[in-house]
């Protein structure tokens, strides 16, 4: 709804929440003079998109201390991060996230598989104009990987829910010994971590003796 | 970003396991997606770490472009400034529009107003 106080003042956060929809053309937010930020209550969505009833994939973020941690980080050591800029990150982040999940699973069902890998998650970078990650992003999951085999009997992280034929629980808190022959060609035993149908790129596929 | 620069980052992590978001997180936000069943280790992996890159290039992207050049901040101006005119990041800029004041709004509505009464 378009409401406007009569002193033109709008302190009310649902009267922050237009969007270019009800105005013809372009795309505004009506904001609150910069110095007053308030509660400007970000979170809200109040653009009369959809139910509220159901929590949208836009509603749940990261935590904003992480996130400011890793902007201030980015930026020269002398600047300083507005506070409306880290809240702004915090939606921008998730819908990040949404948006190469949508394109990794759409491939994966193009694929017939059920369970989203490391492929697909490149591969959509790559799709969605995010290629220049690629490359340290490999470089990234092979270190992960060689630190996830250091920590033997460790479960890592459990990323799916016990369904029938795909990962379940035990598979991570009974680890069988298999022998696993690496990129480097030596042989050493490894606890199970991954799907016997996941496709590593570099790393021979897991060998059952 | 230099991917040169990625990579010596790279180099330089020591303890590359780490990530500073939390992976529980990033899982439930990549499970609230429509008809995502069944993500492995790796993708989490890939997906958390793409998304610290992601939050490195988006802040540092905006604040080299922005006006925070001469007061050194970045602003939330700067961040919509960034998803428009940079294509990587042209997918943020509905949830990214421009904010105007209040009484700029109006000052507009009324210069349209008047250039009707014109007409």
């Amino acid at each position: 709804m378009f409401q406007m106080d009569g002193d033109g003042s709008t302190t009310d956060a649902s009267q922050l929440g237009i969007t270019g929809e009800y105005m013809a053309g372009s795309h505004f937010v009506l904001a609150q003079a910069p110095e007053d930020e308030g509660d400007e209550g970000l979170n809200d969505h109040e653009d009369g998109n959809g139910s509220k009833d159901n929590l949208r994939e836009q509603d749940i973020y990261l935590p904003i201390a992480n996130v400011a941690r890793i902007m201030k980080n980015a930026i020269p050591q002398t600047g300083k991060i507005a506070k409306d800029a880290k809240e702004c990150v915090q939606e921008c982040v998730s819908e990040f996230i949404s948006f190469i999940t949508s394109e990794a699973s759409e491939r994966c069902h193009q694929e017939k598989r059920k369970t989203i890998n490391g492929e697909d998650i490149l591969f959509a970078m790559s799709t969605l104009g995010f290629d220049m990650y690629v490359e340290p992003l490999k470089l990234y999951l092979q270190k992960f990987r060689e630190a996830m085999k250091g920590e033997k009997g460790i479960s890592g992280v459990t990323v799916t829910e016990g369904m029938g034929e795909e990962l379940t629980e035990e598979t991570f808190t009974n680890p069988l010994p298999a022998g696993i022959i690496t990129a480097d060609g030596q042989q050493q035993n490894v606890m199970v971590y991954t799907t016997s149908y996941q496709q590593i790129p570099g790393v021979q596929q897991l060998q059952f003796s | 970003m230099s991917e040169k620069t990625m990579e010596e980052k790279v180099e330089q992590a020591t303890n590359s396991k780490n990530v500073s978001l939390p992976m529980s997180r990033v899982r439930l936000i990549m499970k609230s997606s429509p008809d995502v069943s069944c993500i492995n280790q790796d993708a989490l992996f890939l997906t958390t770490k793409a998304t610290e890159l992601f939050v490195q290039h988006l802040a540092l992207s905006s604040y080299k472009n922005g006006s925070g050049k001469e007061t050194n901040t970045l602003s939330y101006s700067d961040l919509a400034n960034a998803a428009e005119e940079t294509e990587t990041f042209q997918f943020l800029t509905d949830i990214l529009p421009k904010k105007i004041l209040a009484r700029d709004y109006l000052k507009s509505l009324e210069e349209m107003k008047k250039d009707d009464d014109s007409l």
